[in-house]
């Protein structure tokens, strides 16, 4: 057992009282080792030992750096005056060495000094970061613990760095176990039956999970993520993990997701009725067609019937409004989108192309329902076109999907809603597919000339579109 | 008999028959070459250059007849614009309209861009109709124009014409 010097706080550190002590012996040894060389004769090669003790304090000490090198200095020009033969040419010598040896202690200690103000800003910077973010090394000891995971976890960063055997999991879990960061460290596997609740993300490690413990005892679900730190050669030196309270994001979006079930079964129910109203409806015309041979009043229940499609129609959109978003974002390729698309379209004597063969677009699963309602008006004969051609278009901002016709095209005035929930049954479809692309950030907009034809443009940003084979 | 139809949108190929009084033209299916098909389109070019296509900056357009490629049109992304080229019918499955089908494909999907060309020459007409014009050498975009370095300015002894189909000029509704 070490008793504690008073007044020398520096020294009552167990890992500077180790340097302080070796410091001293490589001095001790070196000067002995000067004194012997000086007392047999040998006065030129033995002063280089000097470098040891005085480069160490340097770079540990730096701010008593140049001190240090100043009073070793000292010793040995005392020691060359006492024992070392007096010769012009050796005091030359020696005067030049004692210089050499200053200048090497101020510089390392300036070094020292640059490197340690970089890591205390690194330190800072982790220290302040807004969430809770603690570091281990290869060992699994922490080395850094920022004052928001202090305030989280209620453990002080004194009492936590240089902590190994999983002591940062006792924070969180109550119990010793690898958190992320261990799991990285220890370079294992991460098998998805043992960890289902981890995910990769690029570099990082992911998981979400509700604490009950926490926040004594009331419970927090926190999302976790983690990332090797790695040296200069790519090896792993340690790693990183922030963890970030998003108990009230999870709230918000589970009473979201209530709301939304209710309105999806209102709605459904809904649905249901009419479709159910409408299949009466659908029975009545065909009787009608069947039971009267006037053509005024035929004409007449083909109206009637059309208005029924058109509600049908409406169903269907209402049906597609509600799994909008339900489906994560994938990507898909824009080539099967629009043969899925056309497959739901009688397209008639129309001739459509589409080039897009290589393009896939990161995108809600239900791109098809955006080209449907997009092709759907352009099919319709009162348009007039006979043709429609779907391309792509590269462009610095990204890519654009252009889909156009020869028909009429649509007046500029109507250009401005065409995107926005109208009553009538035009502008719903593509009100909805304006949605649907939204989800991922594409936009769209209608560029056509009224006269020559329509032309839809979806603007895909450029990390949400990639071609085959392209690189990109 | 019957035919193998390569459908863009289906990508089972359908089984139909083929009538003796419809023309080739009409049962042949053109479409964009995915990565996969771009080692057929090598073995049609074996006779044009040895030509090879590379996925990285090329768009191909290929006629199919039967299940078979036989006519394509290559759309080649230069630094400085893009280059069509590589325009080539099977000796086989010539005067069927093969090369406007695989030409037409190509200017609807890329013709939102300049489109560049070294044609041959007896052969301006025919891009004529797509849209293309004469222009002179120098008109071509830099890495278009090092493919003929060789011929030194002296492209009537190569018997070549620069062209272009310039972005934006209006109609791309071409005869199907």
């Amino acid at each position: 057992m070490t008793l504690p010097i008073p007044g020398y706080t520096l020294f009552n550190t167990p890992r500077h009282r180790h340097r302080i002590m070796l410091i001293l012996v490589l001095s001790l040894v070196t000067i002995g080792a000067n004194l012997f060389g000086m007392i047999a004769g040998i006065t030129l090669v033995l002063s280089h030992l000097l470098y040891f003790p005085i480069i160490l304090a340097s770079y540990w000490y730096p701010r008593r750096g140049l001190l240090f090198a100043f009073v070793i200095t000292s010793i040995y020009a005392l020691l060359v005056v006492l024992f070392a033969p007096a010769e012009p040419l050796l005091n030359i010598i020696t005067l030049s060495r004692l210089a050499i040896l200053v200048l090497v202690g101020g510089i390392v200690a300036l070094l020292a000094r640059n490197l340690a103000q970089s890591e205390q800003q690194l330190h800072d910077i982790i220290d302040f970061l807004p969430d809770a973010t603690f570091a281990i090394d290869r060992e699994g000891k922490i080395i850094a613990w920022n004052r928001a995971v202090e305030e989280m976890t209620g453990r002080m960063k004194g009492e936590m760095l240089g902590q190994g055997n999983f002591e940062y999991a006792l924070a969180f879990y109550g119990e010793r176990r690898p958190m992320l960061v261990g799991l990285i460290v220890g370079g294992e596997e991460i098998p998805e039956k043992k960890y289902p609740a981890i995910r990769r993300e690029s570099e990082k490690l992911v998981s979400e999970l509700f604490l009950p413990q926490f926040y004594g005892g009331r419970g927090a679900h926190l999302r976790f993520s983690a990332t090797a730190l790695v040296d200069t050669r790519g090896n792993v030196t340690g790693a990183i993990e922030s963890i970030r309270d998003i108990t009230d994001q999870v709230m918000t979006a589970t009473a979201l997701e209530n709301t939304s079930n209710r309105l999806n079964t209102l709605s459904g129910i809904l649905r249901h009725d009419l479709s159910r109203k409408l299949a009466v409806l659908y029975g009545h015309l065909r009787l009608g067609v069947m039971k009267f041979n006037d053509p005024d009043v035929i004409t007449f229940i083909v109206g009637i019937k059309e208005s029924a499609n058109g509600i049908m129609r409406q169903i269907e959109t209402s049906r597609e409004y509600r799994d909008i978003g339900a489906t994560p974002p994938a990507w898909v390729p824009v080539q099967e989108a629009f043969g899925a698309a056309v497959g739901r379209i009688d397209i008639g004597r129309v001739v459509f192309h589409a080039w897009t063969e290589r393009l896939e677009v990161f995108s809600d699963p239900h791109l098809p329902t955006v080209f449907y309602h997009i092709l759907h008006n352009s099919f319709k004969a009162e348009t007039g076109a006979t043709k429609i051609i779907a391309t792509y278009h590269i462009r610095p901002e990204g890519c654009a999907i252009i889909i156009e016709d020869n028909g009429t095209g649509i007046p500029e005035m109507q250009k401005a809603a065409l995107f926005i929930q109208r009553e009538d049954s035009y502008g719903r479809g593509l009100f909805l597919a304006h949605e649907i692309i939204s989800i991922t950030g594409m936009t769209i907009r209608e560029t056509g000339i009224y006269g020559k034809g329509a032309r839809f443009e979806i603007i895909i940003p450029s990390e949400g579109y990639r071609v085959e084979g392209m690189g990109k | 008999m019957t035919a193998v139809i390569t459908d863009p949108f289906d990508p089972a190929p359908r089984i139909v028959p083929v009538l003796h009084n419809v023309p080739a033209c009409e049962l042949a299916v053109v479409k964009e070459l995915t990565v996969s098909e771009f080692s057929l389109a090598a073995t049609v070019w074996k006779d044009y250059h040895e030509t090879n296509g590379d996925p990285a900056q090329d768009r191909i357009f290929g006629v199919f007849l039967d299940g078979v490629l036989v006519s394509l049109a290559r759309c080649r992304r230069h630094g400085g614009g893009l280059e069509v080229d590589g325009i080539w019918t099977l000796p086989s499955h010539r005067g069927h309209r093969f090369s406007s089908m695989a030409v037409g494909a190509l200017v609807e999907a890329c013709h939102y861009d300049d489109l560049y060309m070294y044609a041959v020459s007896h052969l301006t007409g025919f891009y004529v109709r797509f849209g293309f014009i004469p222009i002179p050498e120098k008109d071509l975009p830099a890495t278009i124009r090092e493919r003929y370095t060789w011929a030194a300015g002296n492209l009537e002894g190569a018997e070549v014409q620069p062209m272009v189909r310039k972005a934006g000029i209006g109609t791309i509704f071409l005869p199907s």
